[in-house]
């Protein structure tokens, strides 16, 4: 019931929407809503590139074209009506999508931008030199399409774009709901865990692309029956800054972020263009924020320092707009101005700052996202019981391995076995090789030379994602959390393997994905509560407290249904009674069949819930057997303290 | 064969002048792991200060060239200042990609507001008479441009390699904290290397514009190929990014010459996602160990 | 010369130390030894401006330093060998040790004769003068710790920070870093010496302080201490203190 309460400005919003057309008769004030809405198509497109994989791509642009022109061109040489050119245009420019994927597939940051603007570039100077398929600088004339033999009226084009656009809503939203939208976001907080996690992160990459360019096409070919003309101009790199601004500063992971940035950069030229509309925008905007500051200040939640540049920023632009006789010219330096504005002041954009603020103002603090889940399962056998078959059989064994960096032997002749059922520790002074293991265990190293064999078959060459998935899960003595997820995201990312749905089913919410995602939900709860944490499920990890965090990240390599679980430092930074904590959790888990291999500084650790240590120094085995054995061993003393 | 030498040639002119802006981009990635996304309107600006002081103001063109360097140096300090320094602070690469792209916009469109939006001739402080060598014809000026480039490059490594304040910079871009160990202010050289960084670019800016348009428009496509160069290079390789340079230009120059001119800049950026989809650190550069 | 009272430091959430205590009297070697994880690192990080202190204060010949940036530090005459050397690998031997008195070039330090320093400084470091003109990266690891050391010596600093000079080091190598610690010893110069290897700190030292946990288990004079059981309880567990 709460849920329908929720959805009802929802449907005013869409009633109105569809309203429009019937009090507003000025086409141009239709056309100027419909391109705002067939830019929000867009942005939720760019949305899944920018704020859930987290990278800037200046490709948008380029991709809306080849959403335009696959309409245009099969308009225009084989005279195909819009039925057939809406799923063109989405196949077609989601196909590019891939293909610019692929380039960025090891890139991030600055190169993956840079990737998105030569092929924004490239795409560009193709269709306006192909001119045999596009007509070149020319252009190609589109009419709108036909409504049962007659041309659309302005307004029944602008109820089929709504209509797109409650769909694409739809689709967009139960995506990043669903276990890919985890993915995506996994992918942009830590890339190396996300792997570790069996979420590969090439395949995520390709797939936030694709399915990004096919909403950018969609809009696309919208776009072309809007305007009925199109040109290579239009899809320059200035529109692909645009659309950034535009997402940026209406507000990135939210659909109500995507409308008022699209809203944003269509009224803004138009805008601009008009200087005594802007004059009294500007003022207003100048007063606003002035009294805002002066609120803040008064209710001392901010410095003046904080305030003083947005303060002469706003006025300045008001002063500005005044000197002047005509804006329009300036029209770019404005965008820079608030690409600057945006990044430093409003980096939540709109949607974010209007909820901090009125958080701030009705001082509730609110960080959690709620997720519904009950929790079904309270039982310790979620943990795939493994059981006690096999108990001592040999799980991993590894054989004379080197792992060589330049001339560094990291790791330098080291044989090990571990028995299944055990708590295998491994020990050494810093730089003794002890993370370089763990590192060649779930594939981020290859080593040089030797075999790595888990339960009978090879590690060795194989993916990190793929060693996840066969039984291998680790934490890392950095913390590697998705830090912007909630506690129990960040478990599902582990369950993502428990996923088997398809896109056409998480689109269409068909039964198969509901009971997945009733299923993980369940197991997520679950494996929360196993490590004390149901409590915080909906809180950002990087909110929880450093001990907490640790567990979290236990929990999550529980998901994975391992068979050996590979401990890198787990007690490091951790108090006494945490320290407690996590060997209660470590036995428990032992105690249902799980395999583990411990890294540790905390000999206390180590000498309470070890069964057997090896210890390594320079790269090298220096000692094993039991605790007790172990410490008393001359070399390993000699290793440590140096006598 | 005619052919063949005056590709050549031409090549090699436009790919040092990319070799040198890519230079740029080195220096400042170097210290700071940061670019300057509107390097190419670094350029431009450079360009057009340097026209104003030899057209409005009758400089001499040799004169004019140590004017710009200082407006270059000028320039790159606030493109530091204002869009990279508070992005580092909060450790955010959205953050100084985003700024130093708005700087540029906001840069190009001050110059079509000063300048105007056309295409302005510059003029040459060389004779525009071709010479003959090998069969092609090759314009003093060009000459003059690798010659120039090269001489920037060399004077920039001379700086890096026997003055103390140039080993500074170079400590600092090997191993930031440990610079700050030995008493340098690792803030201060990076604010350095974004004015060093503008000041090639402007430096290249009045090398080239004698031989093409100047004009508010120039810095773009620019600035994308610089980076190709970069990429393809290896931003660690002062020598990769000189072969990188003729590379590019040479293939843009063939391309521009058997295919068509509107087709010129794409083999550039094709072989851009080339690199970049096999080799990310370049043809030259070393890759980087993952520590985890 | 060094006080360091009350110093509270750690990384984003996780917090490292708790309030620890030292003093480093002009012309002694003291040192600060523990297990890994302990704190030792983060203690010397904090004293030199790598990362801010959170709590307390740390005085340098009465100047407060806590907070300030490490070149700051550095010219005001503290020299740091850090935690993994840290040379700079794509320069030369002979650079890597002028820059490490970078702040006597721009007049931050008293100039004095950097050139005959230099060839002072290879003089006590015969390995480092045979390849003065070799790329610091393609030293040994060895070789790496002498040039560190010799790079803070090169700042004519009032006192200097050595952090973990053994660590990586084959024990041959080890008795080498200790015998030049000696010999800087001896010519006067003051020392705050982190070191996982207990034993040889704690023989060439002059005081100790003992760090677990980030905390201070125990401090005393280094002979005393290293006779003191708590030491090995703080390495290798068991029968302990605490």
């Amino acid at each position: 019931m709460m849920k329908l309460k929720s959805h009802i400005p929802l449907f005013i919003a869409i009633v109105g929407l569809f309203c429009l057309p019937l009090f507003i008769h000025n086409p141009y004030y239709i056309h100027l809503a419909e391109t705002i809405l067939i830019y929000t198509i867009l942005l939720f497109g760019l949305d899944i590139v920018v704020g859930y994989i987290g990278q800037v791509s200046l490709g948008h642009a380029a991709l809306f074209g080849i959403g335009s022109y696959t309409a245009g061109v099969l308009y225009f040489h084989f005279g195909w009506t819009i039925w057939g050119t809406i799923p063109a245009s989405i196949v077609v420019t989601a196909i590019f999508g891939g293909i610019l994927a692929l380039p960025a597939l090891k890139v991030i940051g600055p190169y993956l931008a840079m990737v998105t603007l030569a092929f924004g570039t490239i795409a560009q100077i193709l269709i306006n030199e192909m001119t045999w398929l596009t007509e070149g600088p020319l252009g190609i004339k589109i009419p709108k399409p036909d409504l049962m033999g007659v041309p659309m009226s302005k307004a029944e084009y602008f109820w089929l774009v709504s209509a797109v656009l409650i769909i694409s809503l739809i689709v967009v939203d139960r995506f990043v709901k669903s276990q890919i939208g985890r993915a995506f976001e996994a992918l942009r907080d830590s890339p190396i865990a996300c792997d570790c996690m069996g979420v590969s992160v090439y395949r995520f990459k390709v797939i936030a692309f694709v399915i990004s360019a096919g909403f950018a096409g969609l809009a696309g070919c919208l776009y072309a029956y809007s305007e009925q003309y199109i040109s290579p101009n239009t899809y320059n790199n200035e529109l692909a800054v645009l659309f950034l601004l535009g997402i940026i500063m209406g507000g990135r992971k939210s659909r109500l972020g995507a409308v008022i940035g699209a809203a944003i950069i269509v009224l803004l030229p138009k805008l601009l263009d008009d200087i005594n509309l802007f004059r009294i925008v500007a003022s207003i905007i100048a007063i606003v924020v002035v009294a805002g500051a002066a609120m803040a200040l008064s209710k001392q939640l901010t410095t003046p320092r904080r305030v003083a540049i947005p303060i002469a920023g706003v006025v300045g632009l008001a002063a500005f707009s005044f000197w002047l006789n005509s804006i329009s010219d300036w029209r770019l330096s404005i965008f820079g101005f608030m690409i600057l504005l945006v990044v430093y002041y409003l980096q939540n954009g709109i949607v974010g700052f209007a909820k901090s603020f009125y958080q701030s103002m009705v001082g509730k603090a609110k960080t959690t996202r709620g997720e519904e889940a009950e929790v079904v399962d309270d039982s310790i056998s979620f943990i795939s019981a493994i059981g006690k078959q096999n108990t001592g059989a040999e799980l991993l064994k590894v054989d004379s391995l080197l792992m060589q960096f330049g001339g560094l032997k990291a790791l330098n002749n080291v044989d090990l076995s571990v028995k299944r059922g055990t708590i295998h520790g491994l020990i050494g002074p810093n730089g003794s090789g002890k993370s370089t293991m763990m590192n060649v265990l779930t594939g981020i190293y290859v080593p040089t030379a030797g075999s790595v064999l888990y339960a009978g078959e090879s590690v060795v060459g194989k993916t990190s994602s793929d060693i996840a998935l066969s039984g291998i899960a680790r934490t890392f003595q950095n913390v590697q959390l998705f830090g912007e997820m909630t506690a129990i995201q960040n478990i599902l990312v582990g369950l993502h393997h428990t996923f088997k749905s398809n896109i056409v089913e998480i689109a269409l919410h068909l039964p198969r994905y509901k009971k997945e995602e009733l299923e993980a939900h369940g197991r997520a709860l679950a494996l929360l509560k196993f490590v004390g944490l149901e409590d915080l499920a909906n809180e950002e990890a990087r909110n929880l407290p450093y001990g907490k965090q640790r567990l979290l990240e236990i929990a999550r390599a529980l998901a994975l249904d391992p068979e050996l679980l590979l401990l890198d430092e787990p007690a490091a930074g951790l108090t006494a009674p945490d320290i407690k904590e996590l060997l209660r959790i470590i036995r428990k888990i032992r105690d249902s069949g799980i395999t583990f291999i411990l890294i540790e500084h905390h000999m206390d650790v180590v000498m309470s819930v070890c069964d057997t240590v090896s210890v390594l120094d320079f790269g090298q085995k220096i000692a094993e057997g039991k605790p007790a054995e172990v410490q008393a061993d001359e070399k390993v003393i000699h290793a440590y303290l140096g006598t | 064969m005619d052919m063949f030498a005056q590709i050549l040639s031409s090549g090699i002119a436009v790919g040092m002048i990319y070799a040198v802006i890519a230079f740029g981009f080195q220096l400042t990635f170097a210290t700071s792991g940061t670019l300057n996304f509107g390097q190419g309107e670094a350029l431009m600006l450079g360009a057009l200060v340097g026209l104003t002081c030899v057209d409005t103001f009758g400089m001499n063109y040799w004169l004019m060239i140590p004017v710009v360097c200082l407006f270059g140096m000028i320039q790159g300090s606030f493109v530091e200042l204002i869009g990279v320094r508070p992005a580092i602070k909060i450790k955010s690469e959205f953050g100084w990609i985003m700024s130093t792209i708005a700087l540029g916009i906001i840069f190009k469109n001050v110059a079509e507001n000063i300048w105007g939006r056309d295409a302005l001739p510059f003029p040459s402080p060389l004779p525009m008479e071709p010479m003959t060598f090998l069969g092609a014809n090759i314009l003093p000026m060009e000459i003059l441009v690798v010659f120039g480039a090269l001489a920037m490059m060399l004077l920039v490594e001379f700086f890096n390699r026997k003055t103390i304040y140039g080993k500074a910079v170079v400590a600092t871009a090997n191993d930031r904290d440990a610079a700050g160990l030995m008493g340098i202010n690792t803030s201060m050289v990076i604010t350095f290397s974004y004015a060093l960084s503008s000041l090639t670019a402007a430096f290249a800016g009045v090398l080239i514009a004698p031989l093409t348009l100047t004009g508010a428009m120039m810095g773009g496509a620019l600035g994308l190929k610089a980076f190709a160069v970069a990429i393809i290079g290896g931003l660690s390789s002062g020598m990769g990014i000189i072969v990188g340079g003729l590379i590019l230009g040479i293939v843009e120059t063939a391309t521009g010459f058997y295919i068509s001119t509107g087709y010129k800049d794409v083999p550039g950026l094709i072989l851009l996602l080339l690199v970049l989809a096999y080799k990310p650190s370049g043809l030259f550069g070393k890759s980087a160990i993952k520590k985890v | 010369m060094l006080s360091i009272k009350n110093l509270e430091a750690g990384y984003g959430k996780v917090k490292v130390l708790h309030g620890i205590n030292i003093d480093v009297p002009k012309g002694q070697v003291i040192t600060l030894i523990g297990s890994n994880g302990a704190g030792k690192t983060t203690t010397m990080r904090a004293i030199t401006g790598m990362i801010k202190p959170t709590g307390g204060e740390v005085t340098l010949s009465g100047e407060k330093i806590d907070g300030y940036d490490s070149h700051k530090i550095a010219r005001l005459g503290l020299a740091h060998s850090p935690e993994g050397r840290r040379v700079f690998t794509t320069m030369s031997v002979t650079d890597n040790l002028l820059l490490g008195a970078f702040p006597r070039f721009t007049g931050s330090r008293p100039k004095g004769d950097i050139k005959d320093d230099l060839e002072k400084s290879l003089e006590m470091f015969p390995r480092l003068k045979e390849r003065r003109n070799q790329l610091a990266g393609t030293l040994s690891g060895g070789e790496q710790q002498m040039l560190a050391m010799a790079r803070a010596v090169m700042l004519n600093p009032d006192i200097i920070l050595l952090d973990e000079p053994s660590m990586g080091l084959a024990p041959i190598l080890v008795e080498e870093v200790f015998r030049i610690i000696s010999n800087l010893k001896s010519q006067g110069v003051t020392m705050l010496l982190v070191e996982q290897f207990a034993a040889a700190a704690l023989n060439v030292a002059d005081y100790g302080y003992v760090l677990e946990n980030g905390k201070i288990a125990t401090h005393g004079p280094a002979d005393k201490l290293m006779h003191d059981p708590a030491v090995k309880a703080a390495y290798l567990g068991g029968a302990s203190s605490h």
